[in-house]
């Protein structure tokens, strides 16, 4: 940052100084203004719409049959607020998301601990290991349904009946399961990238110098490298779980809603678009989501990084 | 999950048109002519195996006589459903013609959301709309409006394998009841082959609808009829609606087919040409594909009317059928379109060009196809009984009870049935699947239908 006069310096002269205020905020402005139409656009894409949905929460407005618009106030909200399917589409949101980003966090961290050895291949082994977080989600919802869970052409099957045992559709049977299992196969990848990039960046002498204490693998690991992975750890599950929480492609391709699969996301866009068409409802929905998720990120955040805190080493 | 087919024939096409630009640019005409050259329409319909072979006929009986190039683009059921009520219901202009069903064209029709095809029919003598069969066209209409021209119609019927039957020395009665054909499939159920096919796949048009069917039939009703256009009590709670459930689902797990939670109409057409199930309760335009030259069970198949319980008769009535949106940009040509696609001349030619003969050629609409010899001969298994089907199929009093909106049999004929259908057919789904049990299915069933108590359709 430059700064052309300096503002803390005494001056008797008041018009000067006038002059000078006027030069700096010309200044800013002149620093804003190349940031503006990325400022302006943002607002655009991201806040008007956000308006438009609050103005939307409070309308009765269906398309199928058509009805609306009419103002009804909070009708929507507690409506939705006591709507038992909500209530099911949040814990389903829940569990998938935990599920999902812990699991994946686990595995990624092992997947992380062994790329972190020197061996043949490693450049291959760590390509093929990303891979699956480079498909794209509607793709890999129906390689998995299709190719591995099917009970008419899956993989899996294949191995379920050649040991004598019935085939499942485990899709259909489990399709909660069935859904985080594809989730924490595209989403390992990601937390070993971060997991690693964490890993590859632990000072060498400490590891010498623990070692030269005779301390044990187990005890190395424990006490310096997983406290020295916990910003990598959290920076992992926040991002997950951001990503994780909108989850719609693996579950759309999959199942198509459903108990057990349809989360909160699925669940607004069947309000809306996919097949109720009551948007003031849709958007009420919608915007609890956010209010809810505003207040459970800042809830778990906190209680997460005070949780690592604590066991950081003396 | 949508795939765009190109139907147009490009190379002359091109130098059609850049001839037709150069003679505009000398004689100094208004463009009429040049549009006239470079009419194009976008059409989206359902790709079932009818639809597919039309779209490959496309180019060379209809862009090549008409100039009028056609985008199809094919979508699955449901998909299609929400594009298109997206699209003609909030205004879009994607499409110049939507394919829809019996379940949304009266009710677009009375939305005021699509051109009344009257007036374009019956000035059209070539058209021959009284060629439509009587059922079929008023299924399609709404206060004298016509709002969709009907490109193929069917009923629902039992289709079996006569030779597994014969083989079990069991003989199926031309009209069956329920607790007969459950019978059978449990007796016929074997490792290699199910006893029966019947759709499970959530949607109220994939398990909805042959369900709906059984619901009719079991006595019982999605709602009752309320007053001044209203939608009544909801009865999913009722012992016949639980009665109408459990059947489906209990035959299933005892003599259904794989992966029934996950099976449609198009599952169960590849586990009987597959020979893994022995029986099949569907649509009636399935005997096209199944009795098509290129089938492996062509002609071992037996037919019989939709079963019953408590009615006479439980079939269902439904048309695939094309559309134009109200604010198409140019309902003129559209209507060219539609008028080839449905009418007479393309069911007069299709057989001989179809790779599975005129077996497949696409049925159910207009009497001048069961009067053709060389349909009559292709299709002699299941044509008449198609027909009786249609016939019989209960459109004015499909269960025991009045029930709210536009007439439907396996369908309620109100717009929120759409939404509840699809819901409901979830849970239900997840209970064949066995994810959860009948009785929570019901009740969500219960708590999803009892929403839309009350509301005006």
């Amino acid at each position: 940052m430059t700064a052309n006069a300096d503002p803390m310096g005494p001056d008797p002269d008041a018009e000067r100084a006038a002059a000078i205020k006027k030069f700096q905020r010309r200044d800013k402005w002149r620093r804003r203004l190349p940031l503006l139409p990325a400022l302006l656009f943002t607002i655009v894409v991201t806040q008007v719409p956000f308006l438009f949905n609050i103005w939307f929460s409070l309308l009765d407005w269906k398309i199928v049959p058509p009805r609306g618009p009419d103002f009804v106030g909070l009708e929507n909200y507690t409506e939705g607020y006591s709507n038992q399917f909500f209530h099911e589409a949040i814990i389903v949101s829940v569990g998938m998301t935990t599920a999902a980003v812990l699991l994946s966090l686990a595995l990624g961290l092992g997947l992380a601990l062994l790329l972190d050895r020197q061996f043949f291949g490693r450049g291959i082994a760590r390509t093929l290991l990303i891979t699956p977080f480079l498909i794209m989600p509607v793709v890999a919802g129906l390689l998995w349904k299709n190719q591995i869970f099917s009970s008419s052409f899956g993989v899996l099957n294949a191995i379920v009946e050649s040991v004598g045992m019935d085939a499942v559709p485990f899709v259909e049977r489990y399709p909660f399961w069935s859904i985080v299992v594809v989730l924490v196969w595209q989403w390992s990848p990601f937390m070993m990238l971060i997991i690693l990039a964490g890993l590859q960046s632990q000072p060498t002498d400490i590891l010498e110098a623990a070692r030269v204490d005779r301390a044990s693998k187990f005890g190395i690991f424990s006490q310096i490298t997983l406290p020295m992975l916990r910003p990598y750890m959290e920076l992992g599950i926040v991002l997950g779980a951001i990503y994780l929480l909108q989850v719609f492609d693996q579950i759309d391709v999959m199942t198509g809603g459903g108990p057990g699969s349809t989360n909160v996301p699925y669940f607004v866009y069947q309000r809306s678009i996919g097949g109720g068409w009551d948007f003031g409802q849709a958007a009420a929905y919608s915007i609890l989501v956010v209010i809810a998720s505003i207040i459970i990120a800042t809830f778990a955040l906190r209680v997460l990084s005070s949780l690592f805190q604590r066991q950081e080493p003396a | 999950m949508w795939s765009i087919k190109d139907a147009r024939g490009n190379g002359p096409r091109v130098a059609a048109s850049a001839l037709a630009l150069s003679m505009v640019a000398t004689t100094a005409i208004a463009g009429s002519a040049l549009a006239q050259e470079e009419r194009e329409i976008n059409v989206a319909i359902v790709g079932n195996p009818q639809m597919e072979d039309i779209a490959s006929l496309t180019p060379e009986l209809f862009t090549a006589e008409t100039g009028i190039n056609v985008n199809y683009v094919f979508l699955e059921e449901q998909t299609l459903r929400e594009i298109v009520t997206r699209d003609v219901g909030a205004g879009g202009e994607q499409f110049d013609v939507v394919m829809i069903g019996m379940f949304e064209a009266p009710q677009f029709g009375r939305n005021g959301w699509l051109v009344d095809l009257n007036t374009y029919a019956t000035d059209d003598e070539g058209y021959d709309v009284d060629d439509i069969i009587p059922a079929v066209r008023d299924g399609l209409s709404y206060d004298g409006g016509l709002y969709a021209a009907p490109f193929y119609a069917e009923s629902s019927f039992v289709m079996y394998r006569d030779d597994v039957l014969t083989e079990a020395g069991i003989e199926m009665p031309t009209a069956p009841t329920w607790d007969q054909v459950a019978d059978i499939a449990r007796q016929i159920d074997s490792e290699d082959m199910a006893g029966i096919c019947l759709r499970g796949k959530p949607g109220w048009g994939d398990l909805g609808g042959p369900l709906g069917t059984v619901i009719n039939t079991f006595g019982a009703t999605w709602w009752l009829e309320g007053a001044d256009d209203t939608i009544g009590e909801a009865q999913v709670d009722q012992p016949e609606f639980a009665e109408a459930v459990s059947f489906w689902v209990d035959l299933l797990n005892d003599a259904g087919q794989e992966d029934a939670a996950n099976s449609s109409y198009n599952e169960c057409t590849n586990q009987m040409l597959d020979s893994r199930a022995a029986m099949w309760y569907d649509a009636s335009v399935a005997a096209s594909n199944l009795e098509a030259d290129d089938s492996p069970i062509k002609g071992k198949l037996g037919y019989a009317l939709a079963p019953t319980k408590l009615t006479d008769a439980s079939g269902w009535l439904w048309a695939w059928s094309l559309a134009i949106p109200q604010n198409a940009p140019d309902p003129d040509t559209a209507w060219e379109y539609v008028r080839w696609a449905t009418g007479p001349e393309y069911l007069a030619v299709a057989g001989d060009l179809l790779d599975g003969g005129w077996a497949t050629v696409p049925p159910g609409t207009r009497a001048s196809l069961y009067a053709n010899p060389k349909y009559q001969e292709a299709a002699a298994a299941f044509a008449d009984i198609t027909l009786q089907a249609m016939e019989a199929a209960p459109i004015d009093m499909p269960g025991l009870q009045p029930r709210p909106g536009l007439p439907g049999i396996q369908f309620v004929g109100v717009p929120q049935f759409q939404d509840v259908g699809t819901r409901c057919t979830e849970q239900i789904s997840a209970a064949i699947a066995g994810n959860i049990s009948v009785d929570d299915a019901l009740s969500a069933c219960d708590a999803i239908a009892s929403e839309v108590e009350g509301e005006e359709w």
